[in-house]
């Protein structure tokens, strides 16, 4: 009797901490804008990362633990990118962040979470060039987006090339790619034009872009404020195809604007509502049944929703640890690939980037969306090939193809 | 008659007419207030300490815009203009130099000098010019954001100040924390937000505060409640309006330089988002809020104001702004010299209406 | 040759035209009454999305545009009632005010109408002039601004309306003594004012991203333009709109929209200096 009592408890004594440590849940924080001027590409992040959630944990979390989300709204405004940052990593204890839209937000919280050792996801397009062991990126980089665009425009309407392009980080390094690659393609850049953030009235850039008399407009447009340029010129009878790595697959202009204001326009993204392949349409179904009031899934919230999926992948190859250094260990692997609604996308191990699927995604004249051409497993290159390195040094910094990592 | 020292001369300034607050039982309460604000941090934990140094330093901030528009009368949006070039100040000169031999602390007196300088040509321009009233108000903020569309666009390699590339948009970051330097094995001491950065944040605090309040009782404070009052009487009984004018707008921004070298060097990141037309509105807001013309109610409204949004911000959800701004509206409607002040002087209006009440 | 001035003059017809639509709401709110309406904004969005929803149901342009001005001097009305009536002869404190109510209506529009709404296209089409094109719907709005001033004036100045208002903003007791009704002026011109915003929010909305924070792309020109003015509405504000017009449009063409961005408040700083009492302060003083 008293050999089996013993035996029970010490039973129990072993099983408790196993279902102890089984209950206790990931923490993922969540810091994106769901009020301000970001809002509109933004509020679909959230949910992708919530109805990730909630598959996963309906399936039995991640190596058999529940994950749970801390979702703050950081307003659209760098302060309180800094101030939840802390807040989430410090008092809140998460395991990691999925953090940020803008570049400044992203520019605002990675000292921070340099500093406190923490662990970022960056689900969003950007300009390229974060070499930090800190982060990791899912969004899709210039290199990826351009390098597909600008050869196949090229040669479908021709040689010279206007860009439109926001007057900041964003656009001035994206023009600077667009601006390389057309000379890699024997092209001529007939004008650039950087409009700062907030403009809204475009009477004279339509009228320059006239004279110029280009083949292909480059339009890299940010903000709501700089998306009424497309009705202004479609008012101005302004027809030359367009093309985009930022809108449309970003804030749904097409559906925002009457047609044909967006007709004849090209973007490269890397995954968008309208992409007809069964797995998108079951992906799209599935979201309509949590979020019914949805007005568009863009590739951020694609992007979102797959991070949360690569995260439960690291951390079940690292056996359950949540620990940066572990997770970091797989990433360097080098084969850490997630089954993703664009396709399968992999995570490079020098740079910390993600390769896309990039569906090249035509607007038509009633801003229904076909898909001329898709490039597979395109890879963020550049960072690894200018001498970004994770695997063997953590500069922690941001490099641009004028400013690039220094040699040796 | 002999003159009484300096120092004694200048602590009875710490009370006089323009500021609320005298006697025995405000400074035991002053006292308690900062003797908790001193045990405070050592018994919660290390988020909240670093939070509370971001409040704390927008306050200077705040008692800057107190003394140029609650003593002085003169609306200035451009507070956020020179929170933007003291911080950025800071910003280029530590990543030029380093942090080394106390180089940080150089660099901030440096950069608050910068902003300083910045605010005395402005000012002179402005205040000299004749400028007043809403048209003041309008330069300021028309200067605060042609400095923000300017910084914005900065984002080129070309647009460097030695080693440091401004970087536009996406802001200028990696600049060193505060460092006290140290001799010997130890090495310096770097105030990252935590504990140490606390105390000297909270130092600072109490030594702008009181320096403030020994300003504006004297003379000079006089003449410029003098001039908020009555701008033409002020110059008829012989004082040259615009000078003090000037001094009280250099006095203020430097606080406000103050302000934006501790934010810079508490995120180690500065950005043209700083200075923009939200931004700009802020300290305005808070100021009016807590009670414009007084220093203790607009140094306790301020800290409450931004606790309190960041709390409604948390625990609000998408409501938060639309409570912010129905608070805004309430409290201009029902608490107009502002929130702390009224509650400062309900005890005077209850005992009032009580002995009008009694006869 | 010819295209080159045609199309300066356009840009130049385009920004004036925006500055004193922009300004003209804000001119009578500001600076007849003296509130400082950080809500003007809002007043523009939403004059901007009844317009979009009216048209959308299928009413003609012209009438939604009418409806979004109404609609915008309906809660002019509301807000001048509850709020700023509490609140005239302290211009300080309506920035307080005003800027919550701003908060409330672009957060609640978030929460209550989404991130955005779509749009309706521009009418009228397009022109070839020379050898570019242009949007007619332009011209409509440049002719659409000079209307509306030369409205305003004659409402102020030759209607029994305009004067009761004018007399009571100049000197209310006088104005109650004599029996108007203050309370009522009040409201109307706050109204008038509002629904000028709500008319500017409508012209635009075909042209522009329609998102509850849209606001943001008006209130700066507005206030410049205002305050560049001066105290006068008719003398100052639309004198103002073309001058300053003018140096946006030179400066982008010359160097680029951010020239035309910073050329604009620069000018902005240096006519107050010059002119501490605005444009209509000179004018006045030229006259006297």
């Amino acid at each position: 009797m008293r050999r089996l009592l013993l035996l029970s408890a010490a039973m129990a004594a072993l099983a408790l901490p196993m279902t102890a440590k089984a209950a206790e849940p990931i923490k993922l924080g969540v810091l994106e804008d769901q009020s301000g001027d970001f809002a509109l590409a933004t509020i679909g992040k959230v949910h992708g990362i919530q109805l990730a959630a909630d598959e996963i944990n309906k399936a039995g979390g991640i190596a058999g633990r529940p994950l749970e989300l801390v979702i703050y709204d950081t307003q659209s405004d760098n302060t309180r990118f800094q101030e939840f940052m802390r807040r989430v990593l410090q008092k809140d204890k998460v395991d990691a962040v999925f953090a940020g839209f803008s570049s400044a937000s992203r520019e605002a919280y990675r000292p921070i979470v340099d500093q406190l050792n923490g662990f970022a996801f960056y689900n969003n397009q950007y300009e390229g060039g974060v070499c930090d062991a800190h982060m990791i990126v899912t969004g899709a980089v210039p290199e990826q987006q351009f390098s597909t665009l600008i050869p196949w425009m090229m040669e479908k309407f021709g040689k010279k090339v206007y860009t439109i392009a926001a007057d900041y980080n964003f656009g001035q390094i994206s023009a600077e790619w667009v601006r390389n690659i057309v000379k890699q393609n024997g092209g001529e850049m007939v004008g650039e034009e950087f409009i700062p953030l907030g403009v809204s009235q475009f009477a004279s850039t339509i009228q320059n872009i006239q004279k110029a008399k280009p083949d292909i407009l480059i339009t890299l447009l940010v903000g709501t404020a700089q998306a009424s340029y497309y009705e202004q010129a479609a008012a101005a009878n302004l027809h030359i195809p367009m093309g985009s790595s930022v809108n449309v697959g970003q804030a749904y202009e097409h559906k925002r604007f009457k047609p044909p204001s967006l007709a004849n326009m090209y973007v490269t993204t890397n995954w968008i509502e309208e992409v007809d392949d069964q797995k998108s349409k079951d992906f799209v179904a599935k979201w309509h049944k949590m979020f019914p009031n949805e007005p568009y899934i863009n590739q951020e919230a694609e992007n979102s929703y797959l991070a949360v999926y690569l995260y439960k992948e690291m951390v079940e190859r690292a056996k359950g640890s949540t620990k940066r250094d572990d997770l970091r260990k797989i990433v360097d692997q080098g084969d850490l690939c997630v089954d993703a609604p664009e396709g399968k996308v992999c995570i490079d191990p020098k740079s910390q980037h993600m390769s896309h699927t990039i569906y090249l995604a035509k607007v038509n004249d009633d801003h229904s969306i076909s898909f001329p051409k898709v490039w597979q497993d395109i890879k963020p290159y550049w960072l690894g090939e200018a001498g970004c390195d994770l695997t063997k040094k953590n500069p922690n910094a941001q490099y641009t193809p004028s400013n690039p990592p220094p040699k040796g | 008659m002999k003159r009484r020292p300096l120092i004694v001369r200048l602590l009875s300034r710490l009370e006089g007419p323009q500021t609320l607050g005298r006697g025995w039982r405000f400074w035991a309460g002053a006292a308690i207030v900062l003797a908790a604000a001193v045990v405070y941090p050592l018994l919660t934990d290390s988020y909240t300490v670093g939070n509370t140094v971001y409040f704390f330093n927008w306050v200077f901030m705040a008692l800057g815009l107190c003394l140029i528009w609650g003593y002085g009368g003169a609306l200035s949006f451009g507070q956020t203009a020179f929170f933007g070039i003291a911080g950025y100040a800071y910003g280029v000169i530590t990543l030029n130099y380093g942090a080394d031999y106390g180089l940080t602390l150089w660099a901030t007196l440096a950069a608050i000098a910068v902003a300083g300088l910045v605010a005395a040509i402005l000012g002179y321009f402005l205040f000299f010019g004749r400028i007043s009233g809403v048209f003041l108000g309008i330069v300021t903020l028309a200067v605060t954001l042609v400095l923000e569309r300017f910084m914005a666009q900065t984002a080129g390699p070309e647009w460097h100040i030695g080693s440091a590339r401004l970087n536009g948009f996406n802001g200028m970051n990696g600049m060193p924390n505060l460092t006290i330097p140290w001799p010997g094995e130890d090495g310096s001491l770097v105030l990252a937000p935590d504990l140490p950065l606390y105390y000297v944040v909270l130092a600072l605090l109490v030594i702008a505060y009181l320096a403030l309040r020994i300003l504006v009782n004297s003379s000079f404070g006089n003449v410029l409640v003098a001039i908020r009052e009555n701008p033409q009487r002020a110059t008829m009984l012989g004082y040259d309006v615009r000078k003090y004018q000037l001094a009280s707008f250099v006095i203020g921004s430097a606080l406000a330089g103050l302000s934006g070298v501790l934010y810079t060097t508490w995120g180690q990141y500065i950005t043209p988002s700083s200075m923009g037309i939200t931004a700009a509105a802020l300290p305005i807001v808070w100021v009016a809020v807590g009670g414009r013309s007084d220093l203790t109610t607009t140094l306790l409204g301020t800290i409450l104001l931004i606790g309190g949004f960041q709390a409604l911000t948390i625990y609000g959800s998408q409501y938060a702004l639309v409570v912010m701004g129905a608070l805004l509206v309430v409290t201009v409607l029902l608490a107009p010299e502002g929130l702390i002040m009224a509650l400062a002087l309900l005890p005077q209006r209850l005992l009032k209406r009580s002995a009008r009440d009694a006869t | 040759m010819f295209d080159a001035i045609f199309g300066f003059l356009y840009q130049f017809g385009d920004a004036s035209a925006f500055l004193v639509l922009c300004a003209s709401g804000l001119a009578i709110i500001f600076g007849m009454m003296g509130v400082i309406n950080l809500a003007h904004g809002e007043f523009i969005m939403a004059g901007a999305y009844t317009t979009v929803t009216v048209a959308k149901l299928g009413a003609p342009l012209p009438l939604a545009i009418v409806c979004g001005a109404l609609f915008a001097g309906f809660v002019g009305i509301l807000l001048e009632r509850l709020v700023i009536r509490h609140l005239y002869g302290r211009p300080l404190d309506t920035i307080v005010a005003t800027w919550g109510v701003s908060l409330i209506a672009s957060q609640g529009t978030l929460i209550l109408l989404g991130p955005s709404i779509t749009d309706v296209s521009t009418p009228l089409g397009s022109v070839q002039i020379g050898a570019l094109s242009y949007s007619v719907y332009r011209f409509v709005l440049m002719a659409t601004a000079v209307a509306i001033i030369a409205a305003l004036y004659l409402l102020f100045n030759f209607t029994r309306f305009g004067v009761l208002a004018r007399a009571t903003i100049q000197v209310p007791d006088m104005a109650e003594a004599l029996g108007v009704n203050t309370r009522l002026i009040y409201s109307l011109t706050f109204g008038i004012g509002a629904a000028l915003a709500g008319a500017t929010g409508g012209l635009y909305a075909p042209t522009m991203t329609l998102v509850p924070t849209m606001g943001s792309q008006f209130i700066t020109e507005a206030f410049v333009t205002v305050v560049t003015g001066g105290s006068d509405v008719f003398l100052g504000t639309a004198p103002a709109g073309v001058i300053l017009g003018f140096i946006r449009s030179v400066m982008t063409t010359w160097e680029g929209q951010l020239a035309g961005q910073i050329g604009l408040l620069i000018a902005v700083i240096i006519v107050i200096r010059v002119l501490p009492r605005g444009v209509s302060g000179l004018i006045l003083r030229e006259r006297a």
